[in-house]
């Protein structure tokens, strides 16, 4: 099967009553990527046509298919605000989380009409339609040992941390673990061994921190034949990082610590 | 059908926010074998949407800050409606679970001596909130994250398993919560990808899910905000407390319909904008009331000038506290001056040149841009109140979390009593961390002195799974969505901001109608990821609690905090000594009764003017 149209009855879930179409609507086709383990043998496309407002984001568009058309489409949201990063997914070929695209950015030129396509985010192993398994995103993230590593004693109130200091890894205090990132990055793609630049600026993120004393142990794990000197350089990730985090910076900065025995 | 999933714990936690990750935390400091169930993935819960910051008296900016001011700012902002021991409690140990959350690696902005810096924010006599811009919950939750990383990797060193002490288990939903002899014995439900069932054998479990934002038809909550505990809470015998008091933030986003809810920050307001009906007029200054009536400016040009000179200025009434804000546009917007789509406007684009807002107001700018595509720098926001939180929740002992159900706990937004009638801004996270820990230790001391523990029966087990499955028999041929839209709508229009007796009878019947469709209603298909099977069974949680609401709403016939009735205007000193108790009979029918409060402690009460006591208390409770 190859498509089907608004007027499809699904298979499952629940179908809406009389969809709203809202005033000043333009209809747009939204052709997703549809794909269940559990019984299907091979991904298909799934086109729906969608009336929208040009400032719906292509959440609002995924909710219309739920709600309206098709009740058995998967994806993950969760805050829909850009900040809890679930709705990481590959529309129109690049990364980018559902809640933050605008339907108006993604109009075609000259009121001609509209296709729109929406894909699991690549190299990972995908559950069902939107839907993938971030497990080995997050073992990646685990490896390079996320969190601070302090030797001395605990104080009773705050560690004390210049202003300039804190300044240092700002930066990549922003991710919001939403593989954006790894998941655009064409290393990855092709060898799911490599930690992908999440994982990197979670790493990042700790051994430039003034607090922390674990940046060896760390430094020692990235430059593993896993580690950052898989990085090509390509900024995938840096075009992809909804939070605008400089990712590929931040993975150039672990290698020089890497080269320089120094941070 | 296959053989059911089975687990076995020393300690549940349901929900995966603030307080649930700290109080997973204690219990495993506490040497319990401990789960973590939630609904999202492991770090995307709603704590992360906080933006202003933790409240905690360290004194770092002010060193005049004290617990004992914090906790007269909250006893204050509550109306003195709530639990004094809680407030007491949150107010002491605040600072600690602050400093101890940057002892685990939490990133703060810092004062100029390299300490935890504070902000100002409203209700709170100083500067308190400690906070990393506006990110400062998505960097709790990460912290958290963090932490258990590290816990799980220490654990794996010991015993080669990373989860041998504690485990999360992510996408899942827990439907029901099992009981034994009046004793918590387990929890069941489902993993939402699969929809496969699972069991879990425990004798303690911790509420930490959270409010019931998703109950009205504008709320700036996420979706997991389905009132799951506060069911499961009913539903296995605890009582609900202060269910009728919501707090609506005064300037959600009503247009474009994609963003409708999203919050749009005070500091909009603080930094010049200012609030317009649909003739042009700033309505603000008719809604001073007389209590506030010496603090806020009394025409536009002094308003205006306050920005700049605050010192010999009363500050202009866009500033007033949340509820009174949120009243006054419902009443515009009642009076057929609100705009097309049912709000106000709220405009800073006249107000100051645009590079100045794009300065001043970053985060706001962009996301207006990204999210909705409305230039904040040239045109005005449309913006009304919007579903922000309950202060209502399971009733709990303030010092360990315990509810009346043994073996039951809470914390967080989804127990009740911390906050009285209202929250102050900032006192959500700091409410995370205190009463999170506190729960996971009174789980674990529960749970060691437990001489005998409870196993559920395979007849409750079974009953869970037929509940659980009822949503694909019925035979109403109903949508699960048309019925929680219309839900919404009835407790948007009838249980809202402003309440009147005829109103919330109807919305009471309604909410009977409701029910009875909610129990026909079908659902299609397999088990297997089904988002409407899933809205099917959250929908029983929502009726049941917005039931409590609105019946709570209907016997306070007064007004205090976030419950406004039309018909009583006025806060009645006799209502601060009652408290309004939910508890289900039968199936799914709430009965609501009156519960005297606790008298507060005569040191607690120390604290306060008698002037300013004489504006809460009864003349009996003065001792006049």
């Amino acid at each position: 099967m190859t498509a089907s149209t608004a007027e499809q009855t699904s298979s499952s879930g629940s179908k809406g009553s009389e969809p709203p179409v809202p005033e000043g609507a333009i209809t747009v086709t939204v052709k997703i990527r549809r794909f269940n383990t559990e019984f299907d043998d091979e991904p298909r496309w799934d086109s729906f046509e969608i009336p929208a407002l040009p400032s719906d984001r292509v959440l609002n568009l995924l909710h219309y298919v739920k709600w309206y058309l098709d009740g058995t489409l998967t994806f993950r949201r969760s805050c829909a605000h850009g900040i809890c990063g679930s709705d990481a997914m590959r529309i129109n070929g690049v990364n980018r989380l559902a809640c933050k695209v605008l339907l108006k950015d993604l109009l075609s030129a000259g009121g001609k009409p509209t296709t729109i396509t929406i894909e699991p985010i690549k190299g990972l192993p995908v559950h069902k339609d939107l839907l993938v398994d971030m497990e080995p995103f997050f073992e990646a993230f685990r490896a390079v040992q996320p969190y601070l590593i302090n030797y001395s004693p605990e104080p009773t109130r705050e560690r004390l941390q210049s202003a300039a200091d804190r300044e240092r890894f700002d930066d990549t205090t922003k991710c919001i673990l939403c593989a954006c990132c790894t998941t655009s990055c064409p290393v990855y793609w092709t060898d799911g061994s490599y930690f992908g630049p999440a994982a990197i600026v979670n790493a990042h993120r700790f051994i430039f921190d003034s607090r922390d004393e674990g940046a060896e142990e760390r430094l020692d794990i990235l430059s593993d034949k896993e580690g950052v000197w898989r990085c090509r350089t390509t900024f995938n990730c840096t075009d992809a990082c909804p939070r605008g985090i400089q990712v590929t910076k931040a993975i150039q900065e672990v290698k020089r610590a890497l080269l320089f025995k120094r941070v | 059908m296959a053989e059911l999933e089975r687990h076995s714990f020393d300690v549940l936690v349901i929900g995966a926010g603030g307080a649930g990750l700290r109080a997973a935390i204690e219990a495993r400091e506490h040497g319990m074998r401990t789960a973590v169930l939630c609904k999202s993935l492991f770090g995307k819960a709603h704590t992360v949407m906080a933006e202003g910051g933790i409240a905690a008296a360290m004194g770092n900016v002010n060193s005049n800050d004290s617990w004992q001011v914090h906790f007269r700012d909250t006893m204050r902002g509550g109306k003195f409606l709530n639990n004094w021991r809680m407030a007491e409690l949150h107010a002491k140990e605040a600072p600690d679970r602050v400093w101890e959350l940057e002892t685990y690696g939490a990133l703060f902005d810092r004062t100029a001596d390299g300490r935890v810096s504070q902000r100002n924010f409203g209700g709170h006599e100083y500067p308190r909130l400690a906070h990393v811009g506006d990110r400062t919950g998505l960097e709790l939750i990460r912290t958290l994250q963090q932490k258990i990383v590290s816990l799980q990797q220490e654990d794996h060193a010991e015993t080669g398993d990373h989860e041998a002490k504690l485990r999360v288990f992510q996408e899942f939903t827990v439907s029901d919560l099992l009981v034994e002899d009046g004793r918590i014995a387990g929890a069941f439900g489902y993993w939402r990808e699969s929809g496969r069932f699972a069991l879990f054998t425990s004798p303690a479990v911790i509420l930490a899910t959270g409010g019931i934002g998703k109950s009205f038809k504008v709320t700036s909550n996420s979706w997991e905000y389905t009132g799951d505990g506060h069911a499961l809470a009913l539903r296995a015998g605890a009582s609900l407390i202060n269910m009728e008091f919501i707090q609506f933030h005064p300037t959600g986003m009503v247009w474009p319909p994609s963003v409708k809810g999203i919050l749009v920050t005070e500091s909009v307001r603080g930094d010049g904008g200012v609030l317009r009906n649909s003739e042009g007029k700033r309505f603000m200054f008719d809604y001073i009331p007389e209590v506030f009536k010496e603090k806020y400016a009394d025409s536009e040009a002094e308003g205006d000038r306050w920005y700049t000179d605050a010192d010999n200025n009363r500050r202009p009434p866009e500033l007033l506290p949340r509820d009174e804000v949120a009243r006054a546009i419902n009443s515009e917007v009642k009076a057929g001056r609100g705009t097309e789509h049912g709000g106000v406007f709220l405009d800073v684009s006249t107000r100051l040149p645009a590079e100045e807002i794009t300065r001043r107001l970053p985060s706001m700018h962009h996301q207006f841009k990204e999210l909705a595509d409305v230039d904040i720098t040239a045109q005005p926001m449309e913006v009304g109140p919007t579903c922000h939180y309950v202060m209502g929740g399971v009733e709990v002992d303030p010092d360990t979390g315990a509810s009346s159900v043994p073996g039951l706990f809470a914390a967080g937004e989804v127990s009740g009593g911390m906050h009285g009638s209202n929250r102050l801004g900032g006192n959500s996270l700091s409410d995370l961390l205190v009463f999170g820990r506190r729960a996971g230790t009174g789980a674990s001391d529960y749970v060691s002195a437990l001489p005998v523990r409870p196993v559920p029966s395979e007849a409750a087990v079974a009953e869970a799974q037929a509940t659980a499955l009822a949503p694909f028999s019925g035979e109403g041929g109903e949508n699960p969505y048309t019925l929680h839209m219309e839900l919404q709508q009835a407790m948007n229009d009838l249980v809202g901001i402003i309440r009147k007796a005829e109103e919330i009878e109807q919305a009471l019947e309604r909410l009977e109608g409701l029910k009875a469709r909610a129990r026909t209603l079908t659902v299609e298909g397999h088990r297997q990821f089904n988002p409407g099977w899933h809205l099917a069974l959250d929908l029983r949680n929502m009726l049941v609690v917005s039931e409590c609401v609105a019946k709570a709403a209907l016997l306070r016939t007064e007004s205090r905090g976030g419950h406004t009735r039309d018909d009583y205007p006025g806060m009645d000193p006799e209502w601060r000594r009652k408290l309004l108790v939910c508890r289900t009979t039968g199936p799914s029918e709430v009965d609501v009764e009156v519960k005297a409060q606790i008298p507060i402690r005569e040191d607690l009460l120390e604290l306060f003017d008698r002037g300013e006591l004489e504006k809460y208390l009864t003349g009996d409770e003065l001792g006049s």
